[in-house]
């Protein structure tokens, strides 16, 4: 008889430290997203720059950063829209996605896309799907060809916890565990769908306890804490690497904006904005990385503005890129080779 | 290995006409099957047959434990099920044969009927597409606070799709008055469980959608009939969806036409050894439920002769006419 008994989610044990060298990075990166993301979102977007719509990750940039910075080379990411942190930590340029945001021709998607539905193989970083949970068979199928073909590869696929009611992310888990794949499914759990809260979405308080469902280990982190999340981000894909299967690893967070940029999220408490602007996960790392002496209040002002450089370079590169001529519109509609 | 026996739980409260009523139907449920493969055999039935041998306890048990006014959506092993709720042989068979006088009028095949005023939901081919669909109607007895469930059945392979899975976690969340039976019965179609689930255990999903979940012992009727009839209890009292996890054994191949040689034979035989009637038959004796044999056989010869007699009806009534090819189409 079941009922509620034990589910195997355990808190994270701080098995793996960031060095300084790899802390400053996380700082960089965490406060390229940000800036990135601010300009677009509340910037370019309001000036009429931006084509199409807009969704950030603000307040769950330690997440996708803490995460991305244990990939290897040949690893392959499949993530969501509120990942901007890996689109930047494989090595794709401020440049390139501005103009994506732009349509301009330089884009990722050379113009034919808008925002974050964007991807790139060579940095095999698997396209966004809007359908949340639809990158999950996908990322097991990466998984699956890396376990056929005897490679010691990883798969990370990037969810919120909306998408583990959806039936593909179901199926997905259900094969990558079945068949032991070395796949990480990562959910940043930020408490609301849309406009849908937690409550309303699942009846248990927890993704992770879905984990069970699958014989995983699920495991529930402080998604505004990056140093729990290279934590735990690095024992999952260890784990993964070494051929022991899948896990469910839920970053708690929260979303500080809209579901985009034309949502202004007024089914959110206040309060709730309040609660979790206190546990900024930025301000948060800055605040340690100053009390441990990695860094000065000085150095983390110069990085902002070496951030913000980089963010005007690419907004006066990405504006002089012409946008997709009308003659190749049939272009890219089917795969025509590299 | 000791003699297989089934026992009655302890929170089970069952008079002598309930003992022989389940074992009537489990008897009819089979024999019913028996004499469809004898029709199937000589060409009379058109289409697929596909037998639920070994699993009668659980259509059965869980069938027993409904009250007026809850729905059943069986899945094409449910025949039993069907029985309790009232559908009879002669309407099985004249839906098998393909007859005018069948359900759908000779337009569809097997178990693919229901039956709404008697609260019986078609089977749909594709397993776990009942779910959400019973989701549905247990919403609405929920809304306009009926004391009332519905009930469904998959198998091991369903729980790995999508229906599944989003069914479950929208009846979780609304607290809807839904029971799903998952008769584990080890293979899906040609597919071990092993291959299916990273689980021992499929009840442990119940988990993850947070709502209660049971294990039983699926070949014996009087525990699947008790774990539904709590299950009942607890979600019309708003308790919220149960998952009713029935371990049992498919003996027949997934349906006439498979020969299963891909199912180990010491796996038939160890499971030939816990046959559901056969346990339940050898309790009513020792529990003096019948005066002895004699009364047994007689309530065997009884069903024997209602399906000759079904079988001698639905052969003598015509095909659809080709003139009503139209006919119920569109509801």
């Amino acid at each position: 008889m079941v009922e509620r008994q034990a589910v195997p989610v355990r808190k994270s044990r701080f098995a793996h430290v960031p060095d300084d060298g790899a802390k400053l990075k996380m700082l960089h990166f965490m406060k390229l997203v940000r800036e990135i993301e601010d300009r677009i979102e509340r910037k370019l977007y309001r000036q009429g720059r931006i084509v199409g719509g807009v969704y950030v990750g603000r307040g769950q940039e330690a997440i996708s950063v803490g995460t991305a910075i244990h990939m290897e080379k040949d690893d392959v990411v499949a993530p969501s829209h509120r990942d901007m942190g890996v689109f930047l930590m494989r090595g794709i340029t401020p440049r390139r996605i501005i103009a994506q945001y732009m349509g301009r021709r330089a884009g990722l998607t050379r113009g034919r896309d808008g925002n974050m539905h964007m991807g790139d193989m060579d940095y095999n970083v698997i396209a966004f799907v809007s359908h949340l949970g639809d990158n999950v068979p996908v990322a097991a199928g990466a998984a699956l060809a890396f376990t056929q073909r005897g490679e010691k590869r990883v798969a990370l696929c990037y969810n919120g916890e909306g998408a583990t009611s959806r039936g593909d992310w179901h199926e997905g888990l259900n094969l990558a565990s079945v068949h032991k794949l070395p796949v990480v499914y990562f959910i940043n759990n930020n408490a609301y769908a849309y406009s849908t809260p937690m409550e309303l979405q699942m009846a248990i308080p927890d993704v992770a306890i879905r984990a069970s469902s699958y014989g995983i280990p699920g495991e529930i982190v402080d998604g505004n804490d990056i140093v729990a999340v290279y934590d735990a981000a690095k024992r999952a894909i260890d784990r993964a690497r070494s051929g022991l299967g899948p896990s469910l690893v839920e970053f708690k967070t929260f979303r500080m904006t809209g579901h985009s940029a034309h949502d202004d999220a007024g089914y959110v408490p206040p309060a709730l904005f309040e609660e979790w602007q206190r546990k900024d996960p930025i301000l948060r790392f800055e605040k340690a990385l100053v009390d441990e002496g990695v860094l000065t209040p000085a150095r983390i002002e110069e990085m902002q503005k070496e951030c913000a450089a980089m963010i005007d370079d690419a907004v006066d590169w990405a504006e002089q890129q012409p946008f997709p001529a009308p003659e190749e519109v049939t272009r890219d509609v089917y795969y025509e080779g590299k | 290995m000791s003699e297989y026996t089934v026992s009655a739980p302890a929170s089970l409260t069952l008079d002598r006409t309930g003992y022989l009523e389940l074992y009537y139907f489990m008897v009819l449920n089979r024999k019913l099957e028996e004499r469809l493969g004898i029709l199937y055999r000589q060409n009379k039935v058109v289409g697929g047959l596909y037998s639920s041998l070994g699993q009668e306890a659980c259509s059965v048990g869980s069938a027993y434990a409904l009250e007026r006014g809850d729905f059943l959506a069986p899945m094409i092993r449910n025949l039993g099920a069907m029985l309790v709720r009232g559908v009879k042989p002669v309407d099985v068979m004249a839906q098998y044969c393909a007859r005018a006088i069948g359900p759908t009028g000779g337009k569809d095949l097997n178990l693919h009927f229901g039956w709404i005023d008697r609260g019986i939901i078609s089977p749909i081919s594709m397993l776990a597409a009942l779910v959400p669909v019973m989701a549905g109607i247990a919403l609405e007895m929920k809304m306009k606070g009926k004391q009332n469930m519905a009930i469904t059945y998959v198998g091991d392979g369903a729980t790995s799709t999508t229906d599944f899975h989003e069914g479950m976690n929208f009846a979780a969340v609304q607290k809807v008055p839904l029971v799903v039976v998952v008769e584990n019965n080890l293979w899906a179609y040609s597919t071990h469980v092993s291959r299916q689930a990273n689980v021992v255990d499929l009840v442990v999903r119940a988990e993850g959608y947070g709502c209660y979940g049971e294990i039983v012992d699926g070949n014996n009727v009087l525990a699947v009939l008790d774990a539904t009839r709590r299950a009942r209890a607890r979600c019309v009292a708003g308790g919220g969806p149960v998952m009713i996890e029935a371990k049992t054994f498919r003996r027949k191949g997934h349906a006439e036409h498979d020969d299963a040689g891909y199912v180990p034979q010491e796996q038939r035989a160890e499971w030939e050894k816990k046959d559901p009637i056969d346990a339940y038959r050898r309790l009513l004796l020792a529990r003096g439920l019948v005066t002895g044999e004699p009364e047994i056989t007689e309530i065997d010869a009884k069903i024997t002769a209602i399906l000759e007699d079904a079988a001698n009806v639905a052969l003598a009534a015509p095909f659809p006419d080709p003139s009503t090819l139209m006919e119920n189409v569109y509801g």
